[in-house]
């Protein structure tokens, strides 16, 4: 991996951590418990990690789809594992079409 | 004072940029909409290893969430996902 590769990673790195941070932070509210500060960067780092593990798997669905883009489609089959996770991935998707076609409804109106 | 209750999420812009350094060809790109779902399932990623690191501390009788408690809800987390 190049300097430039390693520098980039190290930023990202980061920034998955503070999200955690902030993540677990209300999880620990909700639940009124703490996490160490340990756990906080293993999570971060698995979270990190699984990244990899999910970026390969859509670019190879989208591959195996003929596509260079990967598409909603291929992350709801990255959810496939979990009927639950699956759902909830199904149903931001539909939350994100509908905004779309408010949007092209609103947009469509102002033309004249 | 009231607290804000800001919705933390993984930004856009870092998760694109977080699976594209993962693409092992240069062609690969992400649509916008397959970004925000994954920042989504990221979110939910997080949620999940905090939520089962805590009952399983719970289940020990201990007050902190310690990494013995993600370690031992790991395995699980990763079948799930």
């Amino acid at each position: 991996m190049s300097t430039e590769e390693e520098a980039l990673h190290q930023r990202l790195r980061a920034s998955v951590h503070y999200t955690v941070g902030r993540l677990c932070q209300k999880v620990g509210e909700d639940h009124r418990r703490e996490f160490s500060r340990h756990v906080i960067a293993a999570i971060a780092e698995t979270t990190f990690r699984q990244c990899e593990i999910f970026a390969k798997d859509l670019e190879a669905f989208a591959r195996h789809a003929k596509r260079s883009t990967v598409s909603p489609e291929d992350v709801k089959l990255a959810a496939r594992r979990s009927t639950a996770l699956l759902k909830f991935i199904q149903m931001k998707s539909e939350a994100l079409n509908q905004e779309q076609r408010d949007l092209k409804k609103n947009t469509g109106k102002r033309k004249s | 004072m009231a607290e804000k209750d800001e919705d933390v999420e993984f930004k856009k812009e870092m998760v694109r940029k977080l699976l594209s350094s993962f693409f092992t060809e240069d062609k690969t790109k992400i649509s916008g909409d397959a970004v925000l779902l994954m920042a989504e399932m990221l979110k939910v990623f997080v949620q999940e290893a905090a939520v089962r690191s805590i009952k399983q501390a719970g289940s020990e009788d201990c007050d902190t969430v310690d990494i013995e408690h993600f370690e031992k809800i790991l395995p699980q987390l990763f079948l799930d996902f």
